[in-house]
């Protein structure tokens, strides 16, 4: 491993390394666009300098290797001046319209301007005028006048989408990022491009204009849009969710996640959710606390025999759950009949060759590994053939409900029956048509709980609650301890006040502007 | 919908082996393209090519806006391009430009009147030492005055 001085310390990287991977290892302030680590070399922004003894000239250190012995800085006099002009001339077109800008609060012009600019600008011209608001399909904007033209975007496309749809074109201070003939860019992937483009250039659809950023939090949790399980940094305030952005996992996702998994946030926020327990008799439904439902619900099951119960499971809970369910199946119901309930059995099995999965659950593998534990699991077919031989069914339905199409069906086949419990994170129309002594428990969403998933590649990853959206809703733990009968203290959550949208309370502490 | 010809397809799979990346083949093909399209190449010659490259059509548009050899709309039958590069505008290629567009009634990279001619203004094209000077289509006019610049467009106008 080569050693090399770096702003006067000493440091030993991987023999091939860059500079400013030295820089990164050390984490050293280094100024720089273009680099993306998991992107080619530009070496286009030219911020990058370094002074390297020995040498008269600075050099860029994204596109430098190190050499035993390198003396290098990045913190006198004349590498300073170099960064501090050099970020004058990206500037130049540069509309600065940030009050406007989606960007503003996250912008690495912004950050780069305070870190290592400061400067009175010296540009007089007038600027170049450029388009604004294009519209590239489904789920990205395009504004080009912001584009610093740091090209991650087109490498993106080029390297790691594979899909090529962008390009910079024209030349010289008309240069202008874009597709041919503004195709949309509808590849599954194309919300990264949001987040590596260092400015407003490319900006979300979905999340424009929905919420500054400076009035979100982000915690680390785990996609559950299907069981590759990419690591994922979840915004939210009180509000609720507003975004999903990739984290780094060498193992699991690299820097990248998919478009589809972006949207999980969807369903986990109030507007889909069950908000209180509910359950039927007489014909009427009844609307009460979750906990009250499952209690209720366990009174229920315990008046029938084990074999003339079933159990139906998604992997969409966590190994914790998954384990207390089945467990309470197994030896308080007497009940070996549990089923695995999947989403599209078709295409269960599909694979894009990058993250995308058929098998759109987070816990797949944690599930098949719980049912052998306990020698129990069989299809959702052999439950249907047979159904006529039960009169209780417990359902841990999907949380993501968008992704089981056939959730209606289930819902008419399973009515029949004599009592339902169905533990769901999210509300559905056709629950309304299950018969009396039906049992609805809100549950939580994957946000909102602890425990591990176990992805397809049977790595077991932590999640951890990020928020509480629903204070009301249980985890599978819950919901099973409460159904034999146990208290549980709820209190500090009951105080919180349901059903009453809260209003972004950040909003209400900006002071003046 | 355009299409090369027999001949010019088999120039574009020739090009095509000639060098290392298929890439490299984009300006001589893009050329082809120019010629046979009536001189300037359509967003759809784009898409043919790209097809026929088998090259992603982003990158064909680049090279394609990245040089002004490469017409974005269409042109007279007669390119008349006066360079207005240091050397040309030190003697004179302003006025000329301004002269040509005056006698036949057209602006800059707008179409003539009888829709034979489009004026351009255009970098240094190599020729300081002769200059001021034109191009027009693939032939350079040199040493130019205003009557004769005009002359010479008149000349070819009328075929010869
Ligand atoms: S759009 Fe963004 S990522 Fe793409 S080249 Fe411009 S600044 Fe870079
Ligand atoms: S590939 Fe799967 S786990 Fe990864 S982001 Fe997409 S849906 Fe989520
Ligand atoms: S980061 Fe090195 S040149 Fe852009
Ligand atoms: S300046 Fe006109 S040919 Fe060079």
């Amino acid at each position: 491993m080569p050693k090399l001085t770096l702003n006067g310390k000493e440091i030993e990287v991987p023999a091939g390394s860059t500079i400013i991977e030295a820089y990164k290892q050390l984490d050293e302030p280094i100024a720089h666009y273009c680099w993306h680590p998991g992107l080619s070399i530009a070496g286009v922004c030219r911020l990058c300098v370094v002074e390297i003894e020995g040498n008269p000239r600075l050099q860029i250190a994204c596109n430098t290797q190190i050499q035993e012995g390198m003396v290098v800085n990045n913190n006198s006099e004349k590498v300073k001046t170099a960064v501090k002009w050099g970020l004058d001339f990206h500037l130049i077109n540069h509309p600065l319209d940030c009050p406007i800008c989606d960007q503003a609060g996250e912008c690495e012009l912004q950050n780069q301007y305070m870190e290592f600019g400061k400067y009175d600008p010296e540009m007089a011209e007038p600027k170049v005028k450029k388009r604004k608001v294009v519209d590239l399909g489904e789920r990205v904007v395009l504004d080009t006048e912001r584009c610093i033209l740091c090209s991650r975007c087109v490498r993106f496309t080029n390297e790691v989408s594979k899909t090529n749809e962008l390009g910079i074109f024209n030349r010289g201070d008309r240069s202008e990022v874009g597709t041919f003939e503004d195709k949309p860019l509808n590849n599954k992937y194309s919300v990264n491009t949001v987040d590596i483009c260092p400015v407003g250039a490319l900006t979300s659809k979905d999340f424009r204009f929905k919420q500054r950023v400076w009035y979100l939090k982000n915690k680390p949790s785990i996609c559950t849009g299907c069981s590759t399980g990419c690591n994922v940094n979840v915004y939210y305030n009180e509000e609720g969710v507003f975004r999903v952005k990739p984290h780094y996992n060498k193992e699991v996702n690299g820097y990248w996640m998919c478009d589809e998994g972006r949207d999980i946030y969807k369903h986990i926020n109030r507007k889909s959710r069950m908000l209180r327990g509910r359950y039927k008799q007489n014909g009427v439904w009844c609307t009460t606390q979750a906990l009250e439902v499952a209690k209720k619900a366990g009174q229920k099951l315990s008046s029938f025999k084990g074999e003339e119960i079933a159990v139906l499971v998604t992997g969409q809970y966590t190994n914790e759950e998954l384990n207390s369910l089945v467990d309470y199946s197994v030896n308080k119901l007497g009940s070996k009949s549990v089923f695995h309930w999947k989403n599209n059995e078709n295409n269960w099995q599909d694979f894009d060759g990058h993250l995308i999965r058929g098998d759109k659950n987070p816990n797949t593998k944690g599930l098949q590994g719980v049912l052998q534990k306990y020698a129990v699991g069989g299809e959702w077919k052999e439950l249907e053939n047979q159904l006529s031989k039960f009169k209780a069914v417990v359902v841990a339905g999907p949380e993501n409900q968008s992704v089981y199409f056939d959730i209606k069906e289930k819902i008419e086949s399973l009515k029949s029956l004599e009592c339902v419990v169905w533990f769901t994170a999210g509300e559905n129309s056709n629950f309304e048509k299950l018969s009396d002594n039906s049992y609805l428990i809100p549950q939580k969403t994957s946000v909102e709980k602890n425990g591990h998933f176990t992805n397809h590649q049977g790595l077991t990853q932590k999640v951890e609650e990020v928020t509480t959206i629903l204070p009301e809703a249980l985890n599978l733990e819950e919901t099973v301890s409460l159904m034999l009968g146990n208290s549980l203290d709820l209190s500090i959550r009951d105080k919180q006040e349901m059903g009453v949208l809260k209003t972004n309370y950040f909003s209400q502490e900006r002071g003046s502007l | 919908m355009f299409k090369l010809s027999d001949e010019g397809v088999a120039y574009v799979k020739k090009e095509l082996e000639r060098y290392e990346t298929k890439r490299s083949a984009i300006i001589p093909c893009l050329y082809r393209v120019q010629s046979e399209n009536g001189g300037w190449v359509s967003p759809e010659s784009i898409n043919y090519l790209s097809e026929l490259m088998d090259l992603p059509v982003a990158w064909i548009n680049e090279v394609f806006h990245f040089y002004t050899m490469f017409n974005k709309e269409p042109v007279g039958k007669l390119h008349v391009q006066v360079c207005n590069n240091i050397t040309c505008c030190m003697l004179g290629a302003r006025e000329l430009t301004e002269h040509i567009s005056k006698t036949f009634e057209m602006g800059i990279d707008e179409l003539s009147k009888d829709g034979k001619i489009t004026l351009s203004k255009v970098e240094c094209l190599g020729s300081c030492d002769t200059a001021p000077m034109m191009q027009i289509n693939d032939s350079y006019h040199e040493n130019l005055t205003p009557e004769s610049a005009v002359k010479i467009i008149k000349d070819m106008v009328h075929g010869n």
